[in-house]
């Protein structure tokens, strides 16, 4: 069993499951919302790099921020024309209006770049690989992983932790009525998780799109995956969602090694199981029921 | 009172839609007249097999070309396409939609073995041809269906002939395959071990993958581990794509040869940053190469395509809609002027040594299947197709 290569590749999945689990949990802290158009929002946002770098002809970087400028204003619009009007929602409304965000922007985006698939190259690439230990073969592509992960997840301690807007997310996501009492702008809480969300799902996708193909469903499946990851690290935890991801990526990678016709339902079996024991997830403190 | 004379008209009135629109149904329109002939097809056009869609308005650029020309004896060719997002329950309300309120006299092309599977009984009840359908897998064709004509080879024949190349022109003693987990797959993976076994070797591995499976790693590493030469796909152009650019990221450059599906070498080339051709990638092909303008039915179809839908490429989908309608025009040539299901029943089963820009088809009351024949390509340095052999039939087809 080539051990090194398959704990570097299931190690750089799982932070790319685990990153996109990041973009779910941020918005399922501030509202209790699963946003299943959480995938079609990173696929679109991606999409629009590809135009700014293949149809327009910018550089690489004008396309990356442009992405990012998109995927944040993507964000705080969906918060505000898909979410905000719904009157009196209940949770399930809000989900189910996440499900119609997300059939909006995949007939979109069929609809404006078509559904083959795409060319779309980032600069740092898979093929161009390393060897630092025998056996353990380390891509550009798979380092990138590797140090955006370390980047965001050391940004987002940071900025929960010593930010005004952190500590407002976290008051919300704990009492938003008591948040509101004490003067906090909760609209614009949401209107923040949603574009923050968006950005880091969408610098996700770029990454992805470049080890797998671009075209209007390639987040389909990343997404369940980091849901499940988000799932088994705990909805509330945000290092536990990481890890969570690593868990998923590492068992995927392993158990397909030796069993490959079970590599797909492997890592779901083991969700299964894990909450079978611990409901909350594997590094959730307790399951709280917010009232 | 009131409240009962409500009740009772809320429920006559959606029972009288119902019957009104059932009676409709209950009577199936003809599928031509004296002006036009109307033929259906089915295909994903939106969703994630929505490339494949291409078949179908491939397939309208022939009937278009057709129509230019004066139509056939005078009558126009008008193609329906309904979309189904490779989704059979939507494929059986789509057909039902045109066979019941539209009137079709044939269905052409048709994408994919479960769409096909979900709609072969319903159209045999209802006496429509369904002509050229597009999947190889075995069971659509057996026991013989009178009203199912194939021109798709069959995936066991395609990689039975894949291994023979393999193993006596290019001498490779250890072969792999990666196949999708399904019919897709599993017919070839047969079609290969039964070619093997001719020459006392066996699949150095296999390993399978799942259709929407977009991590690849552990597959590839296995792979690498068995040491394999070649690795023979059959897998989506996507999950091809990605097992190429994983097995480069971990230094692994067996010789790859896929399936007949992946001859689109642009657009292979295209999502694969020109690996597709800087590795040499072998596919198996039943068709003419669309890009070799020479051949004089090639130029006239791509130069139609530039005018009468500029907006569509030039690719080996499009191409395809083409020559799955191809046999079809030729068996409404024969029928002449007294056009009748009967008569076009009759004359798809005197197609003889036919051949468009696709194989070459024959077909007969009792053998409907698609023809055997093979090429295999590779893809040259700058995309274009190197013909490493010739048309080459399956000598070894499955006993059935």
């Amino acid at each position: 069993m080539p051990f090194g290569q398959l704990l570097i590749d299931g190690l750089a999945m799982g932070a790319c499951y685990g990153l996109f689990g990041l973009a779910v949990v941020i918005i399922y802290k501030t509202s209790d919302v699963i946003n299943f158009a959480a995938g079609e929002m990173a696929m679109f946002s991606t999409f629009v790099a590809f135009h700014v770098l293949n149809i327009f002809g910018y550089p690489f970087w004008m396309a990356f921020i442009a992405a990012l400028a998109f995927a944040a204003l993507l964000g705080v619009l969906v918060d505000y024309f898909f979410l905000r009007p719904a009157k009196n929602p209940t949770l399930l409304g809000l989900i189910v209006i996440t499900i119609g965000a997300q059939m909006l922007l995949a007939g979109l985006a069929s609809w404006k770049w078509g559904a083959e698939q795409k060319q779309f190259s980032i600069p740092v690439s898979y093929s161009v690989t390393y060897e630092p230990i025998t056996g353990f073969i380390i891509s550009q592509w798979a380092l990138a992983v590797f140090i955006t992960a370390i980047v965001i997840v050391s940004f987002m301690f940071v900025f929960f932790k010593y930010t005004k807007m952190g500590t407002a997310m976290r008051a919300t996501q704990q009492n938003k009525h008591a948040a509101k009492i004490m003067g906090i702008k909760t609209d614009r809480v949401f209107a923040f998780a949603w574009g923050f969300s968006s950005v880091i799902g969408a610098t996700t996708a770029l990454l992805l799109s470049a080890k797998t193909i671009l075209d209007p469903g390639f987040m389909m499946e990343p997404f369940l995956r980091a849901f499940a990851a988000a799932v088994l690290g705990g909805l509330m935890s945000i290092p536990g969602v990481l890890l969570g991801g690593f868990i998923m990526g590492l068992i995927e990678n392993f158990f397909g090694y030796v069993w490959p016709s079970w590599k797909p339902i492997t890592a779901f079996v083991v969700i299964v199981l894990v909450l079978c024991v611990r409901p909350s997830g594997l590094f959730a403190k307790h399951y709280v029921k917010k009232v | 009172m009131r409240i009962s004379k409500k009740i009772l008209v809320t429920m006559i009135v959606p029972l009288l839609a119902v019957f009104l629109f059932a009676s409709e149904g209950l009577a199936q329109k003809k599928g031509f007249d004296d002006k036009e002939i109307r033929i259906g097809s089915w295909s994903p056009q939106t969703g994630p097999a929505a490339p494949w869609g291409a078949t179908s308005r491939g397939a309208k650029l022939l009937f278009d070309i057709v129509n230019e020309q004066g139509g056939i004896h005078g009558r126009q060719l008008r193609l329906f396409i309904r979309d189904d997002q490779y989704n059979p329950s939507q494929t059986m309300a789509g057909v039902r939609d045109l066979v019941d309120r539209q009137g079709v006299l044939a269905f052409v092309g048709g994408v994919g073995t479960a769409p096909a599977l979900a709609v072969r009984r319903y159209l045999a009840q209802n006496k429509i041809p369904l002509v050229s359908v597009m999947t190889g897998a075995e069971h659509l064709n057996f026991p013989h269906n009178p009203w199912l004509w194939a021109l798709w080879p069959l995936y066991d024949d395609d990689a039975s002939v894949m291994a023979k190349f393999l193993v006596e022109k290019k001498k490779f003693k250890k072969i792999g395959m990666l196949y999708q987990n399904d019919d897709y797959g599993l017919d070839p993976l047969a079609g290969v071990q039964r070619r093997l076994k001719t020459y006392n070797m066996e699949l150095a591995i296999a390993v399978p993958v799942e259709p929407i499976e977009r991590d690849l790693s552990s597959q590839i590493s296995r792979l690498k581990a068995a040491g394999v030469e070649a690795v023979i796909g059959y897998v989506a152009p996507t999950q091809a794509a990605i097992a190429l650019r994983s097995s480069v990221a971990i230094g692994f450059r067996p010789q790859w040869i896929h399936s007949y599906n992946l001859t689109d070498f642009s657009l292979m080339n295209h999502i694969t940053d020109g690996l597709w051709a800087k590795e040499g990638v072998m596919t198996t092909a039943f068709t003419e190469d669309i890009l070799d303008f020479k051949i004089p039915k090639m130029k006239e179809y791509a130069d139609a395509a530039k005018r009468l839908a500029p907006g569509e490429r030039w690719g080996i989908f499009y191409a395809a809609g083409i020559t799955a309608g191809e046999p079809l025009v030729q068996a409404l040539k024969q029928v002449g002027r007294d056009l009748s299901p009967e008569a076009l029943v009759r004359e798809l089963n005197n197609i003889n040594n036919f051949q468009g820009i696709g194989p070459r088809v024959t077909w007969t009351a009792t053998n409907h299947l698609p023809p055997a024949e093979f090429r295999i390509w590779q893809c040259g340095p700058k995309g274009e197709v190197i013909v490493l052999q010739d048309w080459t039939k399956n000598d070894l087809p499955k006993k059935r």
